[in-house]
């Protein structure tokens, strides 16, 4: 770990009854940020388990009242699953997409030596402070003929500028000694840059997949705009069941969705993410460090 | 002579130029996509907001029809509901902005006195979790905890209190907001720090301590000075976003309801209702560029203020 | 021939329809609307319609095939499967008219927001269902005024001229003269929202709620409530501090911030705007002729105390106005509540619920009408129109004039001829519904469909005929006459239709109005900030949480600084006074 504590030594000087108060005290706090934390993942888990019937009647709580897997079925039968296959499509063509074409970018950006820089770094960084509005972005999507196509959900955030920066803070990190190796050994700058500077650069390739795949696993807000429904990804039929039905007049025969199949829902959707997040967590750390502190 | 050295310049330049893209097309070749993505993808879309002056009608050109100059910009700012969303999205970040920022800073000093090294990944572990719930879920999540028969409400209730319907109660809007944008973000933030914290020399803390000072002397003089450059630069760049609400859209567009648009509608709830909802493109534009502008300032000023300060910018 | 049918067949109507202009009266309409629309419509056959070959009466057969793009609203609670265009409603329609429907279908939720935005980026399918509010898309050029097209639509000819629709159809034309949806048409105004009572507490309390309904004013109904609550108390059923009405439509997801449907309920037999109708509070006066801003007067406060009596007196929660539909419906579910608004498409629901939590046998329910106010106006509120159809000027670029017109026929055919109503709704004879010897509809053995109020059994085994086939769906049917629109309606809904119409009076209705686009703006920019501010209140004083007495005139005072007379002037200026 990266993070680690940097007194660990000098900690011989003697302990004050006052500082051992405090790492008790400090030790609670922790606590309870912890459980402040996982608290609502556990509170949506008990209610996924929970029957209809104590949710008509109000009952719920960190236990499950009339435990059973009838609402995991149910959602699992209906609809759910096919938004939650093109889910899982989107965030793996998208990641990947982006992945190359961020290298792609940040890659020549991070070289000092290539003179066309000076114009691109700032035509680059431009961008993340000032861009297209709501609408002029809707109608160019519309206007390339996007419209219900699955790329109209990933191009519009496919790179994205920030990663692309922390990504050349790396590779302007690699040694260059280890380049120009490569060069003397007869590669070309393009060989370089997949045989040795790609390799040298999984930390920061692990951190990139993981960020990119949490944005399109995550992203509902293109899809309301481009996407039909049959095309929709599972967070966005969250969003649909979240925000709530809500009869207007016309819709009178309208049935709300009831909180379990909500909490099952929102369980399903956020279990990947948490299954594989802290098995990356080395890697996308040092990827944060590595482009905050170079900034 | 002076004519013969010119030409000789260019002459020199043009070769090392070719030399340069000799030595280094492929590179050049890598760029190609990317180039064309930024032009299309961030820049056609820049130049579609010229639509804010020029009338857009259904169909037409994605750049307007006939030029109306600043009508629509006149049009918001005579416009109330507008101000009260610019107010609300100023309230709002700034208030965010004044707990999350030192809550951070605490939490990120409070793990780095931990000596248990695996409660200490275990506690980092955890708090970096919210980060990456979509915010759609996290949305859910309120829903279900603050509704009349959710947990805090029985928690009210059981306290003896009266249950409060914190949805739709425009007084709750900004404290569920704060809320729940702190513990999103409050682990993920102390990264930067507890990096910049790992990276202080040990032996300014055994020169402190020498000199006698206790431990909690040592965090004041020792480890906020060292990491003083890291907080300026996040609290500057964090003032440069006071104005945009693009970030948190999505939020209050999945808590809001019209009972509490009072302080809970922002600009770009209000843009996303006006252009989307109403189908007032060229006015929604105006407002969102309004916006952008404002922003854009705000970072200029935040930057040059930073590179001041400490030295370092953005760009 | 043909054409010979059908002008005689308009005559007829003419005569028909202009007896009823006779008998309405309607004297001053000329004077003061600033525009007017025919008060019949008369068709002029051309030759190209008579290539076209279709005429009132008949189905709509296209020789060649075609290809329409239509929007479609997707209902979550009944999504649209792909089953739909193999073997139901889209290929029924196809087969029929050899008419192929490109469908583009969103997500109800979203319906409008998307096809705004489609709309805007001229991206708008040809036939545009499911309609409401039409006023965004007027000034856009991208919907065509249907009301220069009307007379190639034989069906619609018929029924406007038939039932007399001209007075109902100017609420909806503009400025220029036009309108621009296809709305649903009824011959009268059709009840719909109402309350549902458990009638076996009532009488177990002493109260006959038929007994009363026919004249009972809400005041009534509080004190029905207090006996009820009394006998639910004693009964140990509940406590002194429990309510016994938590409502629906009236809070976060659906109330609009505006107290939903209750208070428009309400509000409506007091003449007055509120709740879901409170739009931008302007109601027309018959006998002064003309508009007065209406949540500021006495009416109003009338109706203000008697909706803050049910709370006071311990009956309504206060709830009602700021929680989920199904914290109301689960209450009454469970038997906690006495009482709950209803409508026609949920009552078969409510009762299934019912059965499931109480018990078949062990409650009895109601469908009741609401309370008279200081007036005895129907619940079914003005007018007879429903949602609508927008057709998209993309069509008549795409098409032409011949082939739009052809698509006009079959969107008349589609929309508001019988056959293609009894198809959309009933789905097809012999496959899932069945005509009765008495020649009422009833669906097959086996069949099911929560849309036309037949309930699925316990086991769920029974087949929805929306569900599985799309039939019964909120995007095709709407308006008919009544006999056409009430023929699924199960004994106890037909009961409540009748009696709304047996006891109470229609709703007189209000000249249209035709503001211009700069108008629209300004309407827009007064009530929005006016109307947030009357609905604030209005909850305030309902839930008790402002006197009503004390705070009046500091309340009508804040409306007066949000310029409420403005509006009026701007009223005063459109209408043309």
């Amino acid at each position: 770990m990266a993070i680690s504590s940097a007194k660990k030594k000098p900690m011989k000087v003697k302990e004050n009854l006052g500082y051992k108060i405090f790492l008790v005290v400090n030790y609670l706090i922790m606590l309870f940020i912890v459980i402040v934390t996982l608290y609502p993942f556990l509170y949506l888990v008990s209610q996924s388990f929970t029957s209809e019937q104590a949710i008509i009647r109000g009952e719920s709580g960190i236990i499950p009242k009339g435990f059973n897997i009838d609402t995991y079925k149910y959602v699992l039968k209906g609809e759910f699953l096919s938004y939650y296959k093109n889910t899982i499509i989107y965030t793996v063509i998208g990641t990947v997409l982006s992945l190359v074409t961020s290298a792609m970018l940040a890659y020549p950006m991070a070289k000092s030596e290539l003179k066309f820089n000076r114009f691109l770094t700032p035509f680059i960084i431009f961008t993340m402070y000032f861009g297209g509005t709501l609408i002029s972005n809707y109608i160019l999507v519309v206007g390339l003929g996007l419209k219900n196509t699955v790329p109209a959900f990933i191009l519009p955030m496919m790179i994205s500028t920030y990663y692309v920066i922390l990504m050349k803070s790396f590779f302007q990190s690699i040694p260059k000694d280890l380049e120009e190796a490569g060069e003397i050994d007869g590669l070309s700058k393009f060989g370089v840059f997949i045989r040795i500077a790609l390799p040298l650069s999984k930390p920061i390739i692990a951190t990139m997949t993981l960020f990119y795949s949490v944005m399109y696993w995550n992203n509902w807000y293109n899809a309301f705009l481009y996407l039909s429904k049959k095309q929709w990804p599972v967070a966005y039929y969250l969003q649909t069941i979240i925000r709530g039905v809500g009869a207007k007049e016309g819709d009178g025969d309208a049935t709300s969705v009831s909180a379990n199949i909500k909490s099952c829902a929102m369980v399903l959707t956020v279990l990947p993410i948490i299954c594989v997040y802290p098995v990356i967590q080395k890697y996308y750390v040092q990827g944060m460090m590595l482009g905050g502190v170079k900034e | 002579m002076s004519v013969n050295l010119q030409q000789k310049n260019t002459a020199n330049k043009k070769s090392s130029f070719t030399k340069h893209i000799g030595k280094y097309w492929q590179l050049y070749l890598l760029l190609i996509i990317p180039i064309i993505y930024y032009v299309v993808f961030r820049y056609l879309p820049m130049f579609g907001n010229i639509i804010a002056f020029r009338k857009y009608h259904a169909g037409g050109s994605i750049f307007g029809d006939r030029f109306v100059g600043v009508k629509y910009f006149k049009q918001f700012v005579g416009d109330k509901t507008f101000w009260r969303a610019f107010k609300n999205t100023l309230t709002l970040n700034i208030g965010y902005l004044l707990f999350r920022f030192p809550l951070t800073l605490i939490f990120a000093l409070l793990i780095n006195e931990i000596r248990n090294i695996h409660w200490k990944k275990f506690v980092q572990t955890v708090s970096y979790l919210p980060h990456f719930i979509s915010i759609v879920i996290m949305c859910g999540m309120i829903k279900e905890l603050v509704s009349t028969s959710g947990p805090i409400n029985n928690l009210i209730a059981s306290l003896g209190g009266q249950k409060i319907s914190f949805i739709s109660e425009a007084k709750w809007f900004s404290t569920i907001f704060i809320s729940s944008g702190v513990w999103q973000s409050i682990g993920w933030g102390t990264i930067l720090y507890l990096a910049a914290m790992s990276n202080i020399n040990p032996s300014l803390y055994e020169a402190a301590a020498v000199d006698g000072a206790g431990h909690f002397r040592r965090v004041w003089h020792v480890t906020i000075p060292s990491i003083l450059p890291t907080i300026t630069t996040l609290l500057i760049l964090d003032i440069g976003g006071l104005v945009g609400s693009g970030g948190a859209f999505e939020k209050v567009y999945l808590l809001y309801n019209p009972m509490i648009y009072e302080t809970a509608d922002i600009v770009s709830t209000y843009v996303f209702r006006m252009g989307i909802g109403g189908g007032n493109f060229s006015y929604a534009t105006a407002v969102g560029l309004f916006e952008g502008l404002i922003n854009l300032v705000l970072l200029t000023i935040a930057n040059f203020a930073s590179k001041k300060l400490t030295d370092s910018g953005l760009w | 021939m043909k054409k010979l049918k059908l002008v005689c067949l308009l005559l007829t109507a003419s005569m028909i329809g202009s007896c009823f202009v006779a008998c309405t009266g309607s004297e001053d309409k000329e004077e003061t609307s600033a525009t007017t629309i025919p008060s019949q419509i008369e068709t002029q056959p051309t030759e190209t319609e008579e290539q076209l070959d279709y005429v009132y009466g008949e189905t709509f057969h296209s020789d060649v095939p075609v290809t329409y793009t239509m929007f479609f609203s997707d209902a979550s609670w009944y999504a649209m499967q792909d089953s739909w265009l193999t073997d139901g409603i889209f290929k029924d329609i196809e087969d029929i008219t050899n008419v192929h429907l490109d469908i583009k279908s969103y997500d109800s939720s979203d319906y409008m927001n998307n096809i705004t935005l489609d709309i805007n980026a001229g991206e708008a399918a040809y036939i545009i269902p499911k309609i409401y509010d039409d006023s965004a898309f007027v000034d856009g050029g991208a919907i065509v005024p249907i009301s220069k097209y009307v007379q190639y639509m034989p069906n619609f000819v018929d029924f406007y001229n038939t039932y007399n629709m001209q007075e109902d159809l100017l609420t909806i034309t503009r400025s220029d003269g036009n309108y621009y949806k296809l709305p649903g048409m009824y011959d009268s105004t059709m009840p719909d929202y109402s309350l549902l009572v458990r009638k076996d507490l009532f009488d177990a309390a002493g109260v006959d709620i038929e007994a009363i309904e026919k004249d009972y004013t809400w005041e009534d109904l509080c004190d029905a409530l207090v006996k009820v609550k009394a006998y639910m108390v004693s009964e140990g059923m509940c406590s002194e501090s429990d309510y016994i009405w938590s409502d629906l439509w009236c809070g976060n997801e659906s109330g609009q911030g505006n107290g939903g449907n209750l208070l428009k309920l309400m509000g409506n037999s007091y003449d007055v705007n509120a709740g879901w109708a409170i739009g931008d509070g302007m109601r027309y006066d018959q006998e002064k002729d003309e508009f007065y801003f209406s949540p500021t007067t006495d009416k109003y406060k009338e109706f203000l105390k008697v909706a803050h009596k049910f709370v006071a007196e311990g009956i309504l929660d206060p709830e009602t106005f700021t929680q989920d539909d199904s914290t109301a419906t689960n209450k009454f579910f469970n038997g906690q509540t006495a009482i709950i608004s209803v409508n026609k498409s949920q009552y078969a629901n409510f009762v299934s619920n019912l059965d499931t939590n109480l018990g078949a046998g062990n409650y009895e329910v109601y469908y009741a009408v609401a309370p008279r106010g200081l007036t005895n106006y129907s619940p079914a509120g003005a007018g007879r129109l429903e949602c609508g159809v927008m057709i998209s000027q993309k069509a008549l670029d795409e098409l032409g004039e011949e082939g739009f017109i052809k698509m006009l026929r079959f969107v008349d055919w589609l929309f508001y001829s019988k056959e293609a109503y009894t198809l959309c709704k009933w789905g097809v004879e012999g496959k899932t519904y069945q005509v009765n010897a008495d020649g009422s509809k009833s669906l097959l053995p086996g069949m099911c469909c929560s849309g036309l109020g037949y309930a699925n059994d316990e086991e769920g085994s029974m087949t929805d005929i929306r569900l599985e086939w799309g039939y019964a769906g909120g995007n095709f049917w709407y308006g008919h006459t009544m006999e056409e629109a009430s023929d699924h309606f199960i004994p106890p809904v037909a009961a409540f239709v009748e009696h709304v119409g047996e006891y109470r009076d229609a709703v007189p209705l209000s000249p249209g109005l035709a503001p211009t686009e700069d108008q629209t703006e300004e309407l827009n920019l007064i009530a929005t900030p006016l109307i947030d501010n009357v609905n604030t209140w209005t909850l305030s004083f309902v839930t008790g949480k402002e006197d009503i007495d004390a705070k009046w005139d500091e309340y009508v005072a804040s409306c007066e600084g949000l310029n409420s007379s403005g509006l009026v002037d701007l009223y005063a200026e459109i209408y043309g006074k």
